[in-house]
């Protein structure tokens, strides 16, 4: 009992350290992408299209943590 | 005094909550293993809602849109058509509109009416955002096999232009980014939309929790942190409002985006 708690949790705790990376760097891509609009406003389409991308691959490190709190 | 404790009252109706969102069978045909969920009679739902929202509007198509509905309709549309695609995959766009149209309207409506409270959002399960990134999946590779052929296909994951020694390095690298698309794809819809709505449900239990115990004799100040718990409730559905027309369009997008990658020349 005592030690399904403490997977429980620890899951929680490594799916937290693995949302850091992920967050700091989707935090860039969007400051990159918003000081690129604030210098060229004409090119925010396709600033904000490769924010998305970036964003995304990013993202996909905190998604794999995500799947693994269900599947281990 | 019997109910005064809001936390307890919690613990007891988290897990109905959690409940709430299992895809459990509402119906099964006899004892074979196959029925239908709740997030299978939503998404029929949506289907229909999207047919009879296209049909509707393709009837009254006119050259000066008309009626506000078909125009927000064709709004919508041509977002697709001209941000989504031209945008993204450029040059031979137009044959790939209907996909990225109907996945832009099925994942738009179905996250809609997931809003509804009440309602559950059909891709607020994984299943269903299995079925709709394995179509994605198999669409751009299909068009990437077609524009280069197959062993070019195999070939042109690595990125031209490096040098020999590394090319074996990097096409598994990006061999393994282009594998994972499938499961991202999936699972940032899935967690998106689930976590939003686990999120609304909390704090409406919360909400409800607090301003029972006092209603039962507890302190005031229950109340008030009732009504607080009430403005973060009303908070979070504005900020899912946005979060849901924007997993439809990171997901076009997304699909926009690996349709050009595997279809232009390096």
């Amino acid at each position: 009992m005592e030690t399904t708690i403490v997977l429980a949790a620890l899951k929680l705790v490594g799916y937290g350290l693995g949302a850091i990376g992920p967050g700091i760097g989707i935090g860039i891509a969007c400051y990159g992408a918003c000081v690129g609009t604030a210098r060229q406003p004409e090119l925010a389409g396709r600033l904000f299209t490769n924010f998305i991308i970036g964003a995304a691959l990013a993202e996909a490190l905190a998604l794999l943590g995500f799947v693994l709190v269900f599947i281990v | 005094m019997e109910g005064t404790n809001p936390i307890e009252m919690l613990n007891e109706e988290v897990p109905h909550l959690q409940a709430s969102f299992d895809s459990a069978f509402l119906i099964e045909f006899g004892n074979t293993g196959f029925g239908i969920t709740q997030y299978m009679a939503y998404a029929i739902l949506v289907f229909i809602v999207v047919l009879a929202v296209v049909f509707g509007v393709g009837r009254k198509l006119t050259l000066v849109p008309n009626s506000k509905f078909v125009n927000m309709v064709e709004y919508g549309y041509q977002m697709v058509r001209n941000s989504i695609g031209e945008g993204t995959i450029g040059h031979g766009y137009k044959k790939h509109i209907p996909l990225l149209a109907t996945l832009f309207f099925f994942i738009l409506i179905s996250n809609f009416i997931g809003l509804i409270p009440g309602a559950k959002a059909a891709t607020g399960s994984l299943q269903i955002n299995w079925a709709l990134s394995i179509v994605a999946f198999v669409y751009f590779n299909y068009w990437g096999v077609k524009a280069h052929g197959g062993w070019g296909y195999i070939k042109s994951i690595a990125p031209s232009g490096l040098p020999l020694p590394m090319v074996p390095v990097i096409w598994v690298f990006e061999f393994v980014s282009l594998v994972i698309r499938v499961l991202t794809l999936a699972v940032r819809l899935y967690g998106n939309m689930f976590a939003g709505h686990m999120a609304l449900g909390v704090f409406a239990l919360f909400a409800t929790s607090f301003l029972t115990a006092t209603i039962n004799g507890a302190t005031v100040a229950f109340g008030g942190l009732s009504i607080v718990w009430l403005l973060f409730e009303i908070f979070m559905y504005a900020l899912e409002t946005l979060v849901a027309f924007l997993q439809a369009y990171v997901f076009t997008i997304l699909t926009a985006v690996y349709i050009s990658l595997a279809t232009s020349s390096h």
